[in-house]
C-alpha cells in the first residue's frame, strides 16, 4: 500500500493549520493511501491519534510538510528520501512579531530561512491562497499551485447558553473579531476604531474578541490601551470557544470585522460569511484575495474610516442585506466539498505521476 | 456582468463613499481632532522592543523552562489496562528517567548560561551607547526648542497655482512633506490631486490623509515606485544637509519615472535674518538655495526644471519631472 504521511511542527484540536492537517489525513485515507500525522508536539487529545516525529517511517513513499513557523521537523522532512510535498500556510513576518516575542521571532526566521533553503528539494508546494504561492514562486519553487485550507463549514447547532447570554447583554452594534491575540492581527487597531465608533457615532458599540492568547507582551500591551482608552468594559477576550459556540458569536455578532496586517488565508472571514455576517476588512496580504466581491474592503485602516464604515453597514439594511448574500456567495467558493474534491484530484494525480 | 462583480463594484463605490464622508467630517471639524490620534500614540508608547529590552531575557526563560523534563510520564490510555500497565512501567523505570532528565536540564542551563552573559553584554553597551550620545548631544533640547519658535513661512495663492498645474493630470498618489501647511494639501486635493501629507507634527496632522510621523521614516517604509509626484518642504528649512540629501533621495527611490517633483524653500538670507544670532549658531539645518536643489536634480538627469520665487521674495518653488 502507498504510504502519504503527514509532519507538523505542532498538531492541536481548534486550530486552523491543525484542523487542516487532521482533515488531510481522512482525504489520503479515503484515497486508499496508508496515512498518519507525525509531530514534534502534539496536544493531549491528539495523542492516541498522531506520533511522535521520530516514529516517522524512512520508507514512506510521499511525505506532506504543513508549512507554518520554523522548525528542525522541517529538517526531518528535507532529508527523506520520499516524494517530499509541501503545504504552505504562511509564515508571519519576522518584523511583525519581533518586537514583542523574542522567540518566536526565533522561530518565524527559522521559518522564512527553511522555506528559502528548501526550494530545490521540495517536489511540489500546495498554497492556501496566490498570496502564499507568489511567496513560494518568488523563491524559486518548482512546482506550486493554489487549494484553499481544509476547514469544516461549522455545522454545528449554537450554544444555546452563550447566544442567550450576548443577547442578554447587547446594546449598540456588536463587532466581532476571531483569531489568535497576536500583534499581526491587530486587535489593537480594532480597539482604536471601536472606541472611535462609540464616541463620534454615539453607538453604545461592543467588542468581541474569540481566540487564544498569543504573545504574553502584546497582550499586556492591548489590556494597557483597552484601560487608556476607557474600554474596559466595553471589550471581551472570550479566549479559545468550542465549535458550538463559535457559532453562536458569528449568530449575535452585528459585524465582523478583521483589521490584520498579515493573513495566509484567514479562515473567520470565511465563517462569518457562512453564518450571514457583514464582513469588513483591511484589504492586505490574503484578506483581499479571501473577502474579494464578498465583504467591504477597506485600503486603510484609519479608526475614523473603519467606524465609519461599522456606522454605515449597521445603518444602511440595502448594504447590509447585499453584504450577507455577497458574502454568502463567496463562502461557496471555499465550501469544504469543493476543496477535499481539489485535493482528492490533485494529490492522486500528483502521486500517480511520481510514483 | 456576473453577480460576483457587480457585488465588488457596489462595495467598492460603497467604500469609496465612506472615505468621502470620512474626510469630509474631518475637514470640517465635526471628528474630535485629538481622538483620531491619541490611541495611535498610546499604541506607540506601549509598543515593547524586545531586542532591546526583556526580548533576549525572556527568551532564555522560556528556553529554561522548555530545557525542564518531567520525567513522570503520562498514563493516558485508550483502556484501563493500557493505563494500569503504563502505570507500573512509570513505576518500575521512574529512577532510570529522572536520572536522564536531571541530565537534560543541566544541559538546558549550561546553554543559556552564554546566551546570559551575552545578554548582559548587550545591555551594558546600550546604556554606554547611551551615555556617549548624551555626552554629543549636549544641544539637543536648545535645539528643539529653537526649531519649535522657527516660524514656518506660508505660501502665496502664485505659488499653489504653480503647483496646481504641475501636478494636473499626475495619475497616481503624490506625497506632501514635511507639511507645515495644510490649506496647501487641501486646496491641491480638492482641485483633484490624490495627495497625501507627511508631518511630525500635532496641530497639521489633524486631517484624514494627513499622517503623523517623520518624513524620512514614511519613507523608509513606503515601497518602491509608490509615488507619483511629490512635494517636498519644511524639512527643507530647518533639517541638517545630511537629512535634506536623505530626504531627497528616499523620494527619488520611491518615484516611478516621469513623477512630478517639487521643492518649497525659505530665502536662506531672510531665514537667517529671521533667526537672530542664536538660532543661526545653534541650529544644525538651515535652508540650501534654489540653485543647490536644481543642481540636485539635474544631476538624477531630471527634466523642465524651473525656479519660481514668491511675490514677497520669502521663498523658491523649485519643480521638475524625474527621468
Amino acid at each position: 500500500m502507498t504510504t502519504v504521511h503527514q509532519l507538523v511542527p505542532t498538531i492541536s484540536p481548534r486550530d486552523a493549520v491543525g484542523n487542516h492537517t487532521l482533515a488531510l489525513r481522512k482525504i489520503l485515507r479515503e484515497l486508499g493511501f496508508e496515512s498518519e500525522i507525525f509531530s514534534m508536539f502534539r496536544h493531549t487529545d491528539l495523542m492516541n491519534d498522531t506520533h511522535y516525529v521520530d516514529r516517522l517511517p524512512g520508507d514512506a513513499d510521499v511525505v506532506i510538510y504543513q508549512f507554518s513557523i520554523g522548525s528542525p521537523v522541517a529538517d526531518r522532512w528535507a532529508q527523506h528520501p520520499g516524494l517530499k510535498v509541501a503545504n504552505y500556510h504562511n509564515i508571519t513576518p519576522t518584523s511583525l512579531v519581533g518586537r514583542w516575542d523574542g522567540l518566536l521571532a526565533a522561530e518565524v526566521q527559522l521559518g522564512r530561512d527553511q522555506m528559502a533553503r528548501y526550494a530545490n528539494l521540495c517536489d511540489h508546494a500546495i498554497c492556501d491562497s496566490d498570496f502564499n504561492r507568489s511567496e513560494l514562486d518568488a523563491l524559486g519553487y518548482k512546482s506550486t499551485e493554489t487549494i484553499p485550507v481544509l476547514f469544516d463549514s461549522l455545522d454545528a447547532r449554537s450554544d444555546r447558553s452563550t447566544l442567550a447570554k450576548l443577547e442578554r447583554n447587547r446594546q449598540g452594534t456588536q463587532v466581532l473579531f476571531v483569531g489568535r491575540i497576536a500583534p499581526n492581527k491587530a486587535h489593537h487597531d480594532l480597539v482604536a476604531a471601536v472606541r472611535t465608533l462609540r464616541e463620534v457615532h454615539n453607538d453604545n458599540a461592543h467588542l468581541h474578541f474569540v481566540g487564544t492568547d498569543g504573545p504574553p507582551s502584546y497582550r499586556s500591551t492591548l489590556n494597557g490601551i483597552i484601560n487608556h482608552a476607557g474600554m474596559r468594559d466595553h471589550v471581551t477576550f472570550h479566549g479559545s470557544v468550542s465549535q458550538e459556540q463559535l457559532v453562536s458569536h458569528y449568530m449575535a455578532a452585528d459585524v465582523f470585522c478583521c483589521l490584520s496586517d498579515h493573513e495566509g488565508f484567514c479562515v473567520p472571514v470565511v465563517e462569518a460569511m457562512n453564518h450571514d455576517l457583514p464582513v469588513i476588512a483591511f484589504s492586505c496580504t490574503a484578506v483581499a484575495e479571501t473577502v474579494a466581491s464578498g465583504g467591504l474592503l477597506l485600503t486603510e485602516k484609519s479608526p475614523l474610516l473603519v467606524a465609519s464604515a461599522i456606522h454605515r453597514v449597521r445603518n444602511d439594511d440595502a448594504l447590509a442585506q447585499r453584504l450577507r448574500q455577497a458574502g454568502r456567495q463567496r463562502a461557496k467558493n471555499f465550501d469544504s466539498e469543493i476543496t477535499r474534491e481539489k485535493f482528492h484530484r490533485q494529490i492522486s494525480n500528483l502521486i500517480l505521476e511520481s510514483l | 456582468m456576473s453577480d460576483s462583480q457587480s457585488d465588488a463594484e457596489y462595495f467598492q463605490e460603497v467604500v469609496a463613499e465612506i472615505e468621502l464622508e470620512a474626510r469630509q467630517r474631518a475637514a470640517t471639524g465635526e471628528y474630535p481632532r485629538a481622538l483620531l490620534r491619541s490611541l495611535d500614540e498610546e499604541f506607540r508608547r506601549w509598543i515593547p522592543d524586545a531586542s532591546l529590552e526583556s526580548g533576549i531575557e525572556d527568551t532564555i526563560r522560556s528556553i529554561e523552562a522548555a530545557s525542564y523534563v518531567d520525567a513522570a510520564v503520562p498514563l493516558k490510555s485508550r483502556s484501563p489496562v493500557g493505563s494500569f500497565t503504563k502505570w507500573v512501567v512509570r513505576r518500575l523505570t521512574y529512577f532510570y528517567h529522572r536520572h536522564i532528565a536531571q541530565q537534560i536540564t543541566a544541559l538546558g542551563i549550561h546553554i543559556t548560561r552564554p546566551l546570559r552573559l551575552i545578554d548582559a553584554s548587550l545591555k551594558n553597551i546600550n546604556r554606554r551607547l547611551s551615555l556617549v550620545e548624551d555626552q554629543l548631544d549636549v544641544g539637543a533640547a536648545a535645539r528643539s526648542e529653537l526649531i519649535a519658535s522657527v516660524s514656518h513661512i506660508a505660501a502665496s495663492e502664485g505659488i499653489k497655482e504653480i503647483l496646481l498645474e504641475h501636478f494636473r493630470g499626475v495619475p497616481g498618489r503624490v506625497l506632501f512633506g514635511d507639511l507645515f501647511e495644510p490649506s496647501l494639501l487641501d486646496f491641491l486635493r480638492n482641485q483633484g490631486v490624490d495627495i497625501y501629507g507627511v508631518t511630525p507634527n500635532d496641530e497639521a496632522s489633524a486631517a484624514v490623509d494627513i499622517q503623523q510621523t517623520e518624513l524620512i521614516e514614511h519613507l523608509d517604509h513606503l515601497d518602491s515606485n509608490a509615488l507619483d509626484g511629490f512635494v517636498l518642504c519644511g524639512i527643507t528649512d530647518r533639517s541638517s544637509l545630511n537629512e535634506q540629501l536623505r530626504a531627497l533621495r528616499l523620494l527619488l527611490l520611491r518615484s516611478r519615472a516621469g513623477a512630478r517633483a517639487a521643492i518649497i524653500v525659505a530665502k536662506p538670507e531672510l531665514l537667517s535674518s529671521r533667526l537672530g544670532p542664536v538660532a543661526a549658531d545653534l541650529l544644525q539645518g538651515r535652508p540650501l538655495h534654489s540653485e543647490t536643489w536644481c543642481y540636485l536634480l539635474s544631476r538624477e538627469n531630471a527634466s523642465d526644471i524651473t525656479v519660481v520665487e514668491s511675490s514677497d521674495s520669502a521663498f523658491s518653488l523649485i519643480t521638475a519631472t524625474l527621468p
